[in-house]
């Protein structure tokens, strides 16, 4: 069927008829809601029906209602929480808080229903207008109507300090109630919590530890009232734990801190009789430790105990050293030392947790007061070969090398180790020489620590020494394999044969030996020189130890083990019942402060007085006279006389020693001066002075004097040159 | 050897005949050069003392190099230097000579030549402190009388030096020329001074403390000890 042109359209039309918007379509609606509101507050929202209000909610959105529904839901609120506040305010004493945790959580309860009914409003009405979100909303009216509330706001703020202050005093509290209000104000925002809590919690508590420190401070001595700080301390950080924000824990600390702590430090530290010092006196671990926790929470607290200790140690330790008295026995001078140096080192480890720099200052301590005394080096040595040739007897291996690190721990506080060398040469030599050392394993042992701690050069020596002994038993029994045959039944000759370059400069003395004693000796000498070419030997007789079998009246026998110029001295008597002080000097052509005294150690020590003399005086006169004291008797068969033990060193030998050092030090200096211009080729002054000084460092503390004074040696020798136009510079002339 | 060039080759060698007559005057006749001797007489003709310090500038100028002794070669380079060939020109030259020498920059050559000119022993680089205080006195005296009597003092009492080497030579006259006496204001230690030097500035201070410290107590009483504080090197 074919039709006309007749318009067909699908078109949709509006509605023709409008839909008559209710004018009071908005109002009725609210209404609605306004009461479901006042139910919801009302503690009624169980007769409401969700859907229905959400529905009515929906509508005024979508019907351009919002700002008539938001703008209602503000003053509806608003209202309410008058109401509440009032009876807040209406709450006596205690009450008061608990009123307001339950209003508090009445008006959350109800805000989280609010905000359900009223989401859709603000999914879109809300974010698209920039309104604050309901829940916040509901937040911020609280905290203006009733936290903000000019009848709340101080009342609410003062019961939570004046519960806390109780709480400070030991009343227990409802900690429970206080964790819920102020987690209400947390949740108001920081600035809220800031502003009405903790800023003046802090200011409080401030003045509170202001007053209690004060007060403690004037009563209780530095332990209590460091165990009081402690405590409360602690409080403090389990208050922040149990009922307030995390963040508070470092404001407030940082209060205890400020105000018990780092407001009373120095007077804490130097308190008379229970302060730092006594602490450390009395090694009080415990007191100690917590001083060091609290301190270490103050800025500079740990610095100020550790200045004060280590002036003590200085002080303590300076006068340890200067002091006469203590300074007698070397052996015990060490002891003290090592003692110290234990006692403290304790202290460090037990009470301030092993603090590197605490470690560091008594270091640096003990290296400042050891040097005050300039016979330290020798000491120390001293006190190493007493340790090596009784000391460690019966010692296990463990123990002896803790001893021996203890004594390099001393060793490496010194600053004129080339001092402590000479003297250690000394002592190990006669050690090696007498047979008197208790373990080689232990004398090995030391050298090793001192070679790793200062280097090959300065143990090669030593190393010497060793082999020089073990060559020497090899060398005798050459000696005997091949003469012993005609040597037939004489004395038994043992002989060290030294290197002069390793052993202690000796000078050689005059000493005229017994005549089987020097036949035997050439016949040694012949057979050493016939082995061994281009060398020279020379008796030491200053050395050296010999066993005699000496009969007293007829009757009794013993062994004598005595020295050298003993010997001689005492074979004198085969011949002679009576000799003069004189007659022996003459005989034996002893030095004469020697052969007093050999004579001394013979005649006057009680128990070994194998000679007789008249008069029976203690010093040696030159007319004194000698004879064999027939009546000696000891409970030993082998008797000890001669004894070439190691000793602290009298006035001159010491003068001798130290002058002695002083020249060595000369070509070591020179040498530095030397090494360093060669690579320099021109420096000034004090670039030399101190590089100098460092290279040397390890050996001992050089004298910027002296340096200067090798320099100009050296410039004298045409080694260095002034330049011309800098006075300051040196040049190295190749 | 070099002649001056003057107008006339002439007058030149007439010149250089006049220095070597005046030379030969003075020569021993077996060994040909001016010996001690010799010396004393050009002095007396000069009417000058041997140790006036003119002579050894007149040294210095003829770069003589044994002391005591002249050749003819030192003669004619030091009379060609004054320009002088008779001996009243001479003496005039040295009038001036004096002045031109401490006032010049040529001192300082003047005054290390001094030394070296006292070292008589081949292979001798110091002098003993007895001849140094003379020269010292001698060449540095007029122009800086109190440092040099002052350390002449010191030189004499101290115990650490016995003879002195031209580094430390060389020292005293920078010091005299540079530090202001008797304060020492600005004497710098850290300034490689030589050591004999430090030790003399020492000296010097701990004097004037005890000087100072005996003034301060009445007429009556008696210091027995001074506290002396050593400066640090």
């Amino acid at each position: 069927m074919s039709s006309g042109p007749k318009k067909r359209n699908f078109q949709i039309e509006a509605f023709k008829h409008k839909v008559v918007v209710d004018p009071k379509y908005a109002e009725k609606t609210w209404k609605v809601l306004e009461d479901a509101i006042r139910e919801i507050y009302n503690h009624n929202a169980s007769g409401l029906s969700f859907e229905e209000l959400y529905r009515n909610a929906y509508n005024m959105v979508l019907h351009k209602f919002g700002e008539r529904l938001y703008s209602g839901l503000v003053s509806t609120m608003t209202l309410h929480l008058q109401s509440m506040s009032k009876s807040i305010e209406a709450a006596q004493g205690a009450s008061f808080l608990d009123e307001l945790n339950t209003k508090w959580n009445d008006h959350n309860k109800a805000l989280q229903m609010i905000r359900d009914i009223l989401m859709y409003m603000d999914r879109t009405f809300i974010p698209s207008t920039h309104k604050t979100p309901v829940h916040e909303l509901g937040l911020n009216l609280w905290r203006d109507n009733v936290i903000h509330n000019s009848n709340i706001q101080s009342r609410l703020l003062n019961t939570i300090l004046e519960l806390i202050q109780r709480e400070r005093t030991g009343e227990v509290i409802n900690r429970g109630l206080m964790r819920n209000i102020i987690k209400m104000l947390m949740d108001l925002g920081p600035s809220v919590y800031q502003e009405d809590f903790e800023k003046s919690f802090l200011q409080v508590s401030a003045d509170f530890y202001r007053a209690e420190s004060q007060e403690y401070i004037e009563c209780c001595d530095c332990a209590d009232y460091l165990k009081k700080a402690e405590r409360r301390l602690n409080e403090e950080i389990d208050r922040v734990s149990h009922y307030l924000d995390t963040k508070t824990e470092t404001k407030i600390t940082n209060v205890v801190e400020k105000e018990m702590i780092a407001n009373h430090k120095l007077r804490l530290i130097h308190m008379e009789n229970s302060g730092l010092v006594k602490m450390l006196l009395d090694d009080k671990f415990e007191d100690l430790a917590r001083m060091y926790n609290l301190f270490h929470r103050v800025s500079i607290g740990l610095s100020t105990i550790r200045d004060v200790m280590t002036s003590h140690i200085r002080d303590t330790g300076k006068q340890l050293v200067t002091d006469p008295e203590k300074s007698k026995n070397p052996v015990e001078f060490v002891e003290t030392l090592l003692e110290k140096r234990d006692k403290y080192d304790k202290i460090i480890s037990s009470a301030f947790s092993n603090d590197k720099t605490f470690q560091n200052a008594l270091s640096s301590s003990f290296e400042y007061f050891i040097n005050l005394n300039p016979r330290s080096p020798e000491y120390i040595s001293l006190f190493v070969d007493d340790k090596l040739r009784k000391g460690l007897k019966g010692v296990k291996d463990d123990d002896v090398e803790l001893i021996l690190d203890k004594v390099m721990i001393l060793f490496r506080y010194l600053q004129e180790k080339d001092v402590f060398e000479k003297y250690y040469k000394q002592h190990l030599a006669k050690r090696l020489l007498s047979g008197k050392t208790v373990s080689d394993d232990a004398e090995r042992s030391l050298i090793v620590k001192l070679k790793t701690e200062c280097g090959y050069q300065f143990t090669s020596k030593l190393e010497g020494m060793f082999t020089d002994m073990k060559t020497s038993q090899d060398t005798m029994q050459g000696f005997y394999a091949a003469c012993g045959a005609e040597l037939g039944n004489g004395p038994t000759l043992v002989v060290q044969v030294l290197t002069t370059g390793s052993w202690p400069t000796q000078s050689t003395n005059t000493c005229n030996l017994p005549v089987e004693l020097s036949t035997l000796c050439e016949k040694f000498r012949s057979y050493y020189l016939g082995t061994h070419t281009g060398r020279r030997l020379t008796w030491q007789t200053n050395m050296g130890t010999a066993d005699l079998r000496a009969t007293f009246g007829e009757v009794h026998k013993y062994e004598l083990n005595v020295s050298t110029y003993q010997m001689c001295v005492l074979m004198l008597f085969n011949n002679t019942e009576h000799l003069s002080y004189k007659e022996i000097e003459q005989a034996t052509e002893i030095p004469s402060s020697d052969l007093k005294r050999c004579l001394q150690s013979l005649a006057c020590v009680k128990g070994k007085n194998v000679l007789r003399k008249e008069p029976m005086s203690k010093d040696i006169g030159e007319d004194d006279v000698f004879s064999v004291n027939d009546s000696f008797t000891s409970k030993l068969r082998k008797v000890k006389i001669g004894t070439v033990v190691a000793q602290k060193e009298s006035e001159p030998e010491k003068q001798e020693t130290r002058q002695r050092v002083e020249e060595d030090r000369k070509p070591q200096i020179e040498a530095a001066i030397v090494r360093i211009m060669k690579s320099r080729r021109v420096l000034d002054h004090n670039n030399i002075i101190a590089e100098v000084t460092k290279q040397l460092q390890s050996r001992f503390l050089a004298n910027p004097g002296e340096i200067k004074k090798r320099i100009e040696s050296l410039i004298e020798r045409d080694f260095l040159e002034r330049d011309n136009e800098d006075r300051r510079l040196y040049r190295y002339l190749a | 050897m070099f002649f001056y060039g003057s107008a006339s080759g002439k007058a030149a060698s007439k010149e250089l005949e006049r220095i070597d007559q005046l030379f030969y005057n003075y020569a021993n006749s077996s060994s040909r050069i001016i010996d001690p001797e010799g010396i004393e007489s050009l002095c007396s003709d000069l009417e000058l003392d041997h140790t006036d310090v003119r002579i050894l500038m007149l040294a210095w100028k003829m770069q003589a190099e044994k002391q005591g002794y002249f050749t003819l070669d030192e003669w004619r380079t030091g009379f060609k230097a004054l320009r002088a060939d008779t001996m009243i020109k001479v003496k005039k030259a040295l009038l001036d000579l004096e002045k031109e020498v401490r006032r010049s920059s040529n001192f300082i050559d003047f005054y290390s030549y001094a030394f070296r000119y006292c070292l008589t022993e081949e292979k001798q680089k110091s002098i003993d402190i007895e001849s140094i205080c003379l020269l010292l006195d001698l060449v540095l005296g007029s122009q800086f009388h109190p440092q040099v009597d002052a350390l002449n003092q010191y030189l004499k009492i101290q115990i650490d030096y016995k003879v002195i080497n031209m580094d430390q030579w060389m020292g005293f006259y920078r010091f005299c020329n540079e530090i202001s006496f008797p304060d020492f204001c600005n004497y710098d230690p850290d300034h490689a001074w030589p050591l004999i030097l430090d030790n003399f500035v020492d000296w010097i201070r701990s004097k004037y403390t005890m000087h100072f410290a005996n003034i301060s107590i009445g007429p009556t009483s008696r210091i027995t000890a001074a506290i002396v504080v050593p400066t640090a090197l």
